[in-house]
């Protein structure tokens, strides 16, 4: 019997998946990358977050963890996770159940890390049919991807759409801390402009990705 | 009397057996990362709005991506959202 630890609610995929994680043994871990804690943000510190958060989704923490913790303690002065073991635990304990890893902002993983990543993420895929990964990023890190995981990934550009601007905007206005000085033609003018000119920005980025597609 | 004590002891000792166990679970935690990004979670959760970034999981891309695994050979099994600074990516994570 799994347990949920871990697996709060969070943002869209990840409730999304929480959800399936209810109704059948599923786990689900994530890692949200920060350009300010590159330094903490270690590609071992990384995977062995993916790790810890499935370990905790089981009653017990799995036996291949528990031991590999007592084989590096016993080295001198104990020893950290090393990122060969993390992935060897990682594929182990994966095959019992059906696992997604959920990684924000992978760009703002330092680039000498983010290869480690990367390829630690190809061998985990290679080993576990049951692991599905998600990402998002900034373009560039696109390149990367399909160049360290092959034809295992896939892309979709994101941009808000109009539909999302105006729900937005109403919620703000919903929630205006200075109703006061608002007004219907004001509120019209916010209504109609700013929208425009988000789907005008969208619309010149898909081109200007198009063209920068059919170039390269 | 002997007997109430005897009790005593047994459920002390259990205590600690349980106690030691849970400290054994959270030093392997700790060993195994620091990092822990249920606060980053719990952060963006407060902040997205309902079903903004909703189209994601209606698209072709991510169905396809969400149902396949279990052992079927699939080749999407990474799927990449990309777009520039600001567009929201960290919301639909």
């Amino acid at each position: 019997m799994a347990l949920l630890t871990g697996c709060e609610p969070s943002s869209l995929v990840i409730d999304k998946l929480c959800d399936e994680a209810i109704e059948r043994d599923t786990a689900v871990t994530c890692f949200y990358f920060d350009y300010a804690a590159r330094k903490e943000q270690s590609p071992t510190n990384m995977l062995g977050s993916l790790l810890r958060q499935l370990a905790s989704r089981f009653e017990q923490i799995p036996d291949v963890i528990a031991q590999e913790f007592r084989n590096q303690k016993k080295l001198i002065g104990g020893r950290g996770p090393q990122i060969s073991g993390i992935l060897n635990m990682f594929q182990t304990v994966a095959t019992t159940m059906r696992t997604f890893i959920c990684i924000d902002a992978l760009d703002e993983c330092a680039p000498e890390h983010r290869v480690v990543v990367l390829d630690s993420l190809a061998q985990i895929l290679r080993g576990s049919p049951n692991i599905r990964i998600f990402m998002t990023g900034r373009p560039h890190v696109r390149c990367e991807i399909e160049g360290r995981l092959g034809g295992a990934a896939i892309f979709i550009p994101v941009g808000p759409t109009e539909g999302d601007v105006l729900r937005y905007l109403r919620e703000r206005l919903r929630k205006d801390t200075m109703p006061g000085v608002m007004n219907s033609t004001l509120e019209a003018a916010i209504m109609k402009v700013i929208p425009e000119a988000s789907s005008e920005t969208y619309a010149e980025e898909r081109t200007m990705r198009k063209l920068l597609e059919s170039t390269f | 009397m002997s007997h109430i004590i005897a009790n005593n002891n047994h459920s002390f000792n259990q205590f600690t057996i349980i106690n030691d166990a849970f400290d054994d679970e959270s030093k392997i935690y700790e060993w195994l990362s620091p990092l822990d990004p249920r606060v980053r979670h719990h952060d963006i959760r407060s902040q997205r709005m309902d079903s903004v970034g909703a189209w994601l999981l209606e698209t072709g891309e991510f169905k396809s991506w969400y149902a396949s695994g279990g052992g079927d050979e699939s080749n999407y099994a990474a799927l990449l959202c990309g777009g520039s600074p600001g567009v929201g990516k960290s919301y639909i994570t």
